[in-house]
């Protein structure tokens, strides 16, 4: 990771001294957001339930042109999110973008280095606070503790897009793999799991439609992806790798004073080794989300959101899960029913503050997740209310 | 019978009253696009300069760059143009503007201030493309017609 930065921060200093750029081939763009967040009963952002500032997010992007065809473009950011990821650095992407085709109806790219996730509504963006419709995302679809390897991966991505008589097409693929942190495979299998966590590779397949006038888009997109563990010294879990695929459909509506965003996802998750036990942890789970914004003024937005998940479309109210874990873990830990309300005020050009409160039923997807934390989170309703002020560029 | 009258001359009333308003709403200022005098374009279709403003069309048939020139969201020229030559509402293209801009997938079109600037850089810049409220244009800049799908 450091690394990393350190080549980032070389390129921007370079392209920003070069003798050779001028000005008009370089554009900049950044944003900070700080914020205030509790979730009383719960370790969703700390283990002792207080309100917390750990809420930040601070980027810087840079795009070069090197000629009509070949761009360069990357970004930085900070972020703090407390127990929800991992906090520090992070190169968020840095690839070399080569059109293949522009015309009036085709444009055609590949991008090669660290892409970001282009497949889902919300992923291209996920960690640039004013591109998103709410502080905390659904997560059924976007899963905090997991959120590092869907940002994106280091690899190859083709993007085309395409005007005809019926509409607009976007066609997106993508293949490559990334490097999963210690606080990232804590997060997902608990601070019991002393060994690695690798992921092996990821391809991803989208296409969206836009007919013509209408204010529609469709969009259907699926996932591949494997991961191998090796255990540590003392380790509760074994050898193992994990095969997950998942297929996602969405809808979005625009009109001029609303629009509606809904995105439906089914994952089947497959194990062989992981668990000491031999537990049988193969799962389909399936999630959805359904989000209406009224745009009330041309500054203030309102924003509802219903958000529903279940760990294993099988055992949809966790019965078995329950016992499968011998009492241990409860049977809220197999689903999440979420519902979110909202509001943000554009206070001034490029300002923005929003807040948010979300109503949770259910605890699945909870960081760690493969060993929750049975101690905190002993109930099965909890709460989240967060305030944030964004500025961007 | 004679209800049935009344009630129909309403609504014929009501039509009238409809396809004037109608009339007054075309009457009021429109946006026209406009171009550099470098740019060999006359007529472009309405997705056309969808596809431009949108960033996914950044060349020319020439193979030169298209330089997208925008007045702020605030502006009644921005407004028009969006929901009259677009069909769009201004959100909408600001968040295609900003999924290009902080996913590095592309850039944001060029801010001007006002109608003024618009129109000096498009008759400056070689390949500039823009709008602005019905008015005499410079000499390096020539409209657009835009013809409506559907």
């Amino acid at each position: 990771m450091n690394r990393a930065v350190i080549i980032f921060s070389f390129f921007i200093f370079y392209f920003a001294h070069s003798p050779r750029s001028l000005a008009s081939d370089i554009v900049w763009h950044g944003f900070g957001a700080q914020g205030i967040i509790q979730s009383s009963d719960s370790n969703f952002i700390n283990d002792t339930g207080d309100a917390s500032l750990r809420l930040t997010e601070v980027g810087l992007n840079t795009s070069y042109r090197i000629n009509q065809k070949l761009r360069v473009s990357a970004q930085g950011m900070y972020i703090n999110g407390g127990n929800r990821f991992d906090e520090g650095l992070r190169l968020d992407y840095l690839f070399l973008d080569y059109q293949l085709l522009n015309t009036q109806s085709w444009n055609v790219n590949a991008h090669l280095g660290r892409y970001k996730n282009y497949h889902w509504l919300y992923s291209a963006t996920r960690d640039v606070p004013h591109t998103m419709p709410s502080i905390v995302l659904p997560q059924s679809s976007y899963f905090d503790a997991f959120r590092d390897v869907s940002l994106g991966s280091d690899g190859i991505s083709l993007t085309a897009q395409h005007l005809n008589g019926l509409g607009e097409w976007d066609v997106r693929w993508s293949y490559g793999s990334s490097h999963i942190k210690y606080e990232q495979t804590e997060n997902l299998m608990s601070q019991l799991a002393t060994g690695e966590l690798d992921h092996d590779f990821d391809t991803q397949f989208s296409v969206s439609f836009t007919p013509l006038g209408s204010g529609l888009s469709l969009g259907m997109s699926l996932l591949r992806t494997d991961f191998s563990y090796k255990p540590g010294d003392n380790d509760v879990f074994i050898k193992g790798k994990a095969k997950l695929g998942r297929v996602m459909l969405s809808l979005s509506y625009s009109a001029e004073y609303w629009d509606i965003n809904a995105e439906a996802m089914r994952e089947k998750t497959e194990f062989k080794g992981f668990f000491r036990d031999g537990s049988d942890a193969d799962s389909i789970s399936e999630g959805l989300y359904v989000q209406g914004r009224v745009f009330v003024h041309p500054d203030v937005t309102l924003l509802a959101r219903f958000d529903t998940f279940d760990a294993n479309r099988d055992d949809r109210n966790g019965t078995k899960f329950q016992q499968n874990s011998g009492d241990t873990i409860p049977a809220y830990f197999a689903y999440r029913d979420q519902l979110t309300l909202g509001a943000s005020w554009d206070f001034s050009a490029n300002w923005r503050v929003r807040a948010e409160y979300h109503k949770i039923a259910g605890r699945a997807r909870l960081a760690p997740v493969f060993i929750p934390d049975t101690v905190i989170n002993d109930s099965k309703y909890w709460d989240i209310w967060a305030l944030q002020i964004i500025y961007w560029f | 019978m004679h209800n049935i009258h009344r009630i129909g001359y309403r609504f014929a009333f009501a039509l009238v009253m409809l396809f004037c308003a109608n009339l007054t709403y075309a009457e009021q200022p429109q946006v026209q696009v406009i171009v550099n005098n470098n740019v060999n374009v006359t007529t472009l279709s309405e997705s056309s300069v969808r596809w431009i403003f949108s960033m996914r069309q950044t060349t020319w048939q020439d193979g030169s760059a298209i330089k997208v020139y925008v007045l702020s969201k605030q502006t009644p020229a921005h407004q028009h143009f969006c929901k009259n030559v677009l069909s769009m509402f201004p959100y909408q293209l600001e968040r295609m503007w900003n999924k290009l801009a902080y996913s590095g997938l592309g850039e944001k079109p060029i801010l001007v201030s006002d109608s003024q600037e618009m129109l000096n850089m498009i008759s400056q810049e070689p390949g500039a493309i823009g709008y602005v409220f019905s008015t005499s244009l410079p000499p390096g800049a020539h409209a657009v017609r835009i013809v409506k799908e559907g």
